[in-house]
């Protein structure tokens, strides 16, 4: 087993996980309905908890445990795509968002449902149910709002026209790419992408959305390799204020 | 006003005046949301909420009628869909007003009873009628009742979105959620090495 | 979560003379048997209003409850904080979910009381207008704000309108789960490092005279609500309820070792009352009214929620296969 290459994988999906369940927890108690509020934060608890669980897959391989290291690492240790440390600006940059980034990861946990490591394997098909309802929570959204009144359908493509370079960032290649796909940790970010493609094409067009050529979308990458947008740092800053204001404590 | 505190509230714009009146309040459709939390248990009337459509009524009501422990599915059917009786006076039996057993076929109706002021709606089956009236009728002598029902609410079948068996999957975790019981949140041992700390 | 403390309406009898006598007469047999009031049963005026104005107070400060600990949620200290705070807070808008669906069942819509709200025509719990400054604020009012919300609901659970019991049942299974997370967030302060300790003492003297006013104004000197006992819709008094948070919480805020401001505070044991300094009641006075530290920017908070969900719930009404509102049925 590539235990670097397998590290680097379960760093940056838990990076993923714990940022964008951050991101998604800003709006608890600020939705734009009660009911969706209330879904939107189960979300964002799935998502962090997700985080958890790859953060202890790796304690297991010997990194620090899952409060030091996703409270105390700067930014340039962070490997989340930068896609999931943009601001949250409106519900329809933050709904097009998980739209875009849900879909990768139910597809990314079901690939990996068949990984060669068996903890990833294990945690993976574990996560895939809940993971279905964040995609059926989306999906939905999309359709209602992609189809609804023009000023819905103005706002919702200027946030898919917005977000789809980095959501492209999603699946920027590790280097270790070839290692992860020859020993079936891994299908490989390519293959992740094309299954991504589709079903993004698939929802996108059952509404009044318009989805470019997937040629001309120049993906934003980095983010994979700790290169950050200037949002990153200030979002950890806020995560560990409390819990690195008194090293060693117990809170 | 003082300095506000909260991080995500520093980077928006906070609204300080009174809105305008609205010409028209956002007043979406209501939907009613039924949950099975064990095989042994009925179908129970769990509560209500607002959404557009009843596919997202059904979003929601995931979270916010089943986000803790067992749960097998959840039916959602919009308020308007559902025919509900008069509340019998105590003692009598809904089923009393209606006698009239018509030809039980037709379309499919689900059957809900409350027994007793207070509690929740509980599924007591299916019955095929032409009407919801005639479905009450047919549910009469078709399905079981241990004693008299307060009320009744007939919906048809069709008009529920019902959990499907591959959606069970989406609560498989549900009960792993420990961060939101009680249960996971002990305090006894360090309250009792603090205190031996402190004699 | 809430407190007593409900403003109700100066209650007229005249209302009550307009009503027809034998309906009221069998509704006020029907809850003195024990038995609960269903939406589409006959009820007197006073009683629907009153109760309205009640549940949705109640929903209301559920969702101005969840601002001042949403003020920690993105700096919650380690992933047990992160999502059990996460958790609790949702569960708060949860409850104002509820609520308002119970207060919907008496024929005013959740959008005309969240209107009244943001607009300054309904109140909420005073409790949540002051700030929180710290984590430990948070701590506070998680395990003690919510520990007197219990008091109140598990009250309010035996009151005799049903679908505000039902409401009130699923709430008080959620709050076990708050008062045990609250309770634990203080406990690892208290018994943490001096700053934690310091951090926690300093909340808590912050914290108790609001939490002593939250109750609501002794009986002596608040509102006459007998006829609201008498129809189970107040259950117990302030006082009452107050006494009651003391006699649980005193002891359980010592076992910590933390120190409660008051020095004249004890229980009488011939009595088996708690005596205590009595809050600033002008100062109650003058948050209800609208001047306490963080009234206006919770209402400002409240208005930009609800103007920046706007161009959403106007889209997803155009989805919206039955355009007619109906009462829903909780
Ligand atoms: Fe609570
Ligand atoms: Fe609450």
């Amino acid at each position: 087993m590539n235990t670097t290459a397998l590290k680097e994988l379960l760093y940056k999906m838990a990076d993923d996980q714990l940022i964008m369940g951050h991101r998604s927890s800003e709006w608890i108690g600020l939705g734009p309905l009660l009911e969706e509020d209330i879904a939107f934060a189960s979300k964002a608890q799935d998502k962090v908890g997700q985080s958890l669980a790859l953060y202890q897959l790796l304690e297991e391989l010997g990194e620090a445990d899952p409060d030091t290291v996703a409270f105390s690492r700067p930014a340039a240790k962070f490997h989340n795509s930068i896609f999931t440390e943009l601001p949250n600006e409106e519900f329809d940059f933050s709904i097009m968002r998980h739209f875009l980034f849900d879909t990768a990861e139910y597809y990314r946990f079901e690939l990996l449902s068949d990984s060669t490591y068996e903890p990833l394997q294990q945690v993976a098909r574990k996560f895939t149910g809940e993971i279905r309802y964040h995609i059926l929570h989306a999906n939905e959204w999309i359709k209602e709002l992609g189809d609804s009144t023009e000023e819905a359908i103005a706002r919702m493509q200027s946030a898919l026209d917005k977000a789809l370079p980095y959501a492209l960032g999603v699946f920027e290649p590790s280097p270790y790419e070839q290692k992860l796909i020859d020993s079936g940790l891994f299908a490989g970010e390519q293959a992740l992408q094309n299954i991504w493609q589709d079903k993004i094409s698939e929802i996108i067009g059952q509404t009044a959305l318009r989805l470019p050529a997937w040629e001309s979308i120049e993906p934003v990458y980095g983010g994979r390799a700790g290169h950050h947008s200037e949002h990153l740092q200030p979002l950890l800053d806020e995560m560990g204020q409390v819990i690195n204001s008194e090293p060693g404590a117990e809170w | 006003m003082d300095k506000i505190l909260d991080p995500r509230l520093q980077r928006l714009t906070l609204i300080n005046e009174p809105l305008p009146a609205k010409p028209e309040l956002d007043q979406l459709p209501t939907f009613e949301v039924f949950v099975k939390s064990r095989a042994a248990r009925p179908w129970r009337h769990e509560g209500s909420l607002h959404a557009s459509t009843l596919e997202m009524a059904f979003v929601f009501a995931k979270e916010q009628y089943s986000r803790r422990g067992t749960c097998l599915g959840i039916w959602v059917i919009a308020t308007h869909d559902l025919f509900v009786t008069d509340y019998a006076d105590n003692q009598t039996d809904i089923y009393d007003q209606f006698t009239e057993a018509p030809g039980c076929s037709g379309e499919a109706w689900e059957v809900f009873h409350m027994y007793k002021r207070g509690t929740q709606h509980t599924h007591a089956g299916q019955v095929s009628a032409p009407t919801p009236q005639a479905a009450l009728a047919c549910a009469r002598n078709a399905l079981e009742r241990p004693r008299p029902v307060l009320n009744a609410w007939v919906g048809a079948a069709g008009k529920f979105r019902k959990s499907t068996p591959e959606e069970e999957a989406m609560w498989q975790t549900t009960p792993e959620k420990l961060f939101r019981e009680a249960i996971d949140y002990k305090t006894n041992e360090k309250i009792k090495a603090f205190k031996a700390t402190q004699s | 979560m809430y407190g007593g403390g409900y403003l109700f309406e100066k209650t007229s009898p005249d209302l009550l003379k307009e009503e027809d006598q034998e309906k009221l007469a069998a509704f006020e047999a029907r809850i003195d048997r024990g038995e609960k009031i269903e939406p589409h049963d006959w009820m007197p005026k006073l009683y629907r209003q009153q109760l309205i104005r009640m549940i949705e107070q109640h929903a209301h400060s559920e969702i101005i409850g969840a601002l001042p600990e949403g003020t920690w949620i993105t700096r919650a200290p380690g992933f047990k904080r992160k999502l059990g705070l996460m958790a609790k807070v949702q569960d708060e808008v949860g409850h104002a979910q509820l609520l308002y669906s119970a207060a919907e069942t008496l024929g005013k819509s959740r959008e005309q009381m969240i209107d009244d709200l943001i607009n300054g025509r309904s109140k909420y719990s005073n409790i949540f207008n002051y700030p929180a400054y710290t984590w430990a604020d948070s701590c506070f009012i998680s395990w003690l704000v919510d520990a007197g919300a219990i008091v109140n609901q598990v009250a309010n659970s035996k009151g005799s309108y049903g679908p505000y019991c039902r409401a009130l049942e699923r709430i008080c299974i959620e709050e076990s789960f708050h008062l045990k997370f609250g309770h634990h967030c203080v406990t690892y302060l208290a018994t943490g490092t001096p700053r934690q300790r310091q951090m926690m003492q300093e909340a808590l003297n912050r914290w108790w005279y609001p939490m002593l006013m939250f109750f609501g104004p002794p009986d002596k000197i608040s509102a006459h609500t007998e006829i609201l006992m008498r129809w189970k819709v107040k259950i117990l008094s302030n006082d009452e309820t107050r006494q009651q948070w003391l006699d649980m919480y005193v002891p359980k805020i010592w076992e910590l070792g933390l120190t409660i401001p008051d020095d004249k505070l004890r229980k009488n044991e011939e009595t088996g009352k708690w005596e205590f300094t009595q809050p600033d009641w002008e100062e109650f006075k003058q948050v209800i009214n609208g001047n306490g530290p963080c009234n206006k920017e919770r209402l400002a908070v409240r208005r930009m929620a609800e103007k920046r969900g706007e161009w959403v719930r106007r889209a997803i009404l155009v989805k919206a296969s039955n355009k007619k509102y109906v009462t829903p049925l909780a």
